[in-house]
């Protein structure tokens, strides 16, 4: 296959700093990343391994407020005007300063759609609404563990895109994609949903076997992995996130 | 609201989790609706709480705190006197007993103080489960003679490192590793607040506690007046309080950790404190201590256990219907309460629990003396002697530490080290 894989890519707001962090994104986009999804560091962050929650915690200990993170993505907006940028974060910040408010400045910073894995899609806060009202989506995200009349249901909900969690836990563990990762990926699209998959995808072998039964392919701890280790050289990270972008995105 | 409807306790409650464990969640919840109706299983668990944890516990009539502080008659629940130490044992052996009639062979749990995850391991011990118990690294350190005992128990304790290090971070690496291991491990979470099905859950098998009390008092014709229980994630206090809930003559009366000061970061106050609002964490929507963003703020206090930003969605709810009054104790009544009623009473209150006896000490005037207030100590102080020690003989403690680790490290039998001084 020598088609280009959409991508999208994850990165922690801020992390290691606001310019590393602007470095690393400038070098996913040349890599081939379509979609920047951009993680606004919460103080408890439980769906995430302990390579993104120690970068969290990192971020915020120097006191970094959710207005830095928007103001991070609204650089990356003036820079990138076309490429997409979801925001991803933990209930806590979108319910705290309220659903809407926070959705409205969401938007005004350039995010286009917003994953809060923690507001069920059933029981959101008011998060699908908001995100209609500004021009965003609400990405839910499917877990292969669901019952299948939840799943069902949340197939059959109308919404655009569903982020599949392609492994049972959390970020940060390779993921190892057979049968039962497609089946699932079946049943998350079969009310019409584009898929966003990913969880645990390291390696362009495994982009090319999910590259075609998604909209994109999903990856985050590898490059939250790069930054962490090469955060004192950013010629290098620079480099190996681009080498591994275009691995994932066979270009 | 004796119960929730939909998991929802008014405007708490809720399940606000990633969908990875929405499915466990519903699985215990169908298989504690089952359960809490089968006869065989509630019989087991009955003999346990016998036999096992010792119930029922006294209702202890303090005569002498009662004359000292004037007003209402002093009643002490001593819960503490259960197996373990504490009333966290209903509750663990509750989940303990219901995990394994689900199949699971693997139990997780998170805990403060170290109550919570004792209890746990002692459970797991007695039924046969493999049991490894998360802990907060500070935690960790201020509370070893429990970490002790869990490993005797055949626990494994896991220090958390993430975070503050703390409770709320021993509760996240438990939801991660659920997340990861769901199909052949239970999750017995401490206190009652998480997602639902765990408020109703925890406060059902923590009832007992309440019941005990309303036969006793029946028994003996006592007249409460007002009931106080300390409140951290509240497990104790809705237990205590969950038979009285309709009972509109009884104040019930939680006491939260006061820390230092009414300060952000001093205290652990989330019904008193300004600093609170309604939030959305760890899968529940509650009060808890939270900065304008949304994240969590430091909590301080001297107990452990009472050393968190959120509380149970019950006691919220029941707070802000009014029908349980909150108030806030300082460290220094916490510590004052211990010494009081160790002294007058020959009873060693833990930390926590001396929030609601401090609380008692403050309002036990407002009552006539026909009138009975009974207090939660839901675990005794023993636990604790690393924490009061330095505190009620700093001297002789530090002494002590020296000698101890001269003595370890020169590798010296007990008998052979060096005096302490005085005899």
């Amino acid at each position: 296959m020598t088609e280009k894989i959409k991508l999208m890519s994850h990165l922690v707001a801020g992390y290691p700093t606001d310019d590393l962090a602007f470095l690393a994104a400038q070098a996913l986009v040349r890599g081939g990343a379509d979609i920047l999804e951009i993680q606004l560091p919460f103080s408890d962050p439980s769906a995430d391994g302990p390579l993104i929650q120690t970068a969290c915690t990192e971020v915020l200990s120097r006191n970094y407020r959710v207005a830095d993170g928007l103001a991070f993505i609204s650089r990356l907006r003036k820079t990138f005007p076309k490429i997409t940028i979801y925001l991803m974060s933990y209930g806590s910040l979108v319910y705290t300063p309220g659903v809407a408010n926070f959705c409205k400045k969401a938007a005004a910073a350039g995010v286009n759609g917003m994953i809060i894995p923690d507001l069920p899609f059933d029981n959101d806060e008011g998060l699908t609404e908001n995100c209609l009202k500004n021009g965003m989506v609400n990405i839910p995200v499917a877990a292969p563990s669901m019952a299948s009349e939840r799943l069902e249901k949340l197939a059959n909900s109308g919404f655009p895109y569903i982020y599949a969690a392609l492994r049972t836990g959390i970020t940060g563990r390779q993921t190892s994609i057979d049968g039962s990762t497609l089946a699932f990926l079946e049943k998350v699209k079969s009310g019409g949903s584009k898929v966003y998959g990913g969880f645990g995808i390291y390696t362009g072998q495994q982009a090319k076997t999910l590259a075609s039964k998604v909209e994109a392919v999903v990856a985050g701890s590898v490059f939250v992995k790069i930054i962490a280790q090469d955060q004192n050289n950013p010629e290098l990270m620079e480099k190996e996130i681009t080498e591994k972008a275009r691995e994932l995105s066979n270009i | 609201m004796t119960s929730s409807v939909d998991g929802f306790f008014g405007q708490f409650g809720g399940k606000y989790v990633a969908e990875v464990l929405r499915r466990p969640l519903d699985e215990l919840q169908a298989a504690f609706e089952h359960y809490m109706k089968d006869d065989a299983f509630l019989k087991e668990l009955h003999i346990i709480q016998r036999d096992y944890i010792g119930r029922e516990t006294p209702l202890y009539f303090a005569p002498k705190a009662t004359e000292l502080l004037g007003g209402a008659q002093i009643y002490i629940k001593l819960e503490g006197l259960a197996n373990t130490g504490a009333h966290k044992i209903n509750n663990a052996m509750g989940q303990c007993l219901l995990a394994k009639r689900m199949g699971k062979t693997r139990i997780i749990a998170e805990t403060g103080a170290g109550q919570h995850g004792l209890a746990t391991a002692a459970a797991c011990a007695k039924l046969g489960l493999s049991c490894t118990v998360y802990m907060g690294e500070i935690d960790v350190r201020r509370q070893q003679p429990n970490v002790a005992a869990m490993e005797l128990y055949g626990a494994k304790v896991q220090p958390v490192t993430s975070g503050s290090r703390t409770l709320k971070d021993a509760v996240n690496e438990a939801m991660r590793d659920w997340a990861a291991n769901f199909e052949n491990t239970h999750y017995v979470l401490g206190s009652a607040l998480g997602p639902a099905p765990y408020p109703d859950m925890v406060r059902e098998f923590q009832s007992v506690i309440g019941k005990e009390v309303e036969k006793q008092c029946a028994e003996r014709n006592i007249e409460i007046g007002a009931m106080l229980a300390c409140v951290g994630g509240g497990s104790n206090a809705i237990g205590f309080f969950a038979p009285f809930l309709e009972k509109k003559g009884i104040r019930l009366i939680g006491a939260e950790a006061g820390g230092i000061g009414p300060g952000k970061g001093e205290n652990a106050s989330r019904m008193c404190s300004t600093a609170a609002r309604d939030g959305i964490m760890q899968g529940y929507k509650s009060r808890f201590l939270l900065d304008e963003d949304g994240q969590a703020l430091p909590t301080r206090s001297i107990s452990a256990g009472l050393d968190y930003c959120g509380v149970g969605p019950q006691l919220a709810a029941l707070g802000r219907a009014g029908r349980i009054e909150f108030t806030s104790i300082l460290d220094r009544e916490a510590l004052e309460a211990v010494s009081f009623f160790a002294k007058n009473e020959g009873i060693l209150f833990a930390l926590e629990s001396a929030h609601a006896g401090a609380a008692a000490m403050k309002i036990a005037k407002e009552f006539n003396p026909h009138k009975a207030i009974i207090i939660n100590m839901s675990g005794r102080g023993d636990k604790d002697v690393f924490i009061t020690s330095p505190v009620f003989r700093p001297s002789e403690w530090k002494q002590f530490l020296h000698a101890e680790i001269e003595r370890l490290e020169n590798n010296k039998d007990i008998h052979d080290t060096n005096i302490m001084g005085g005899c």
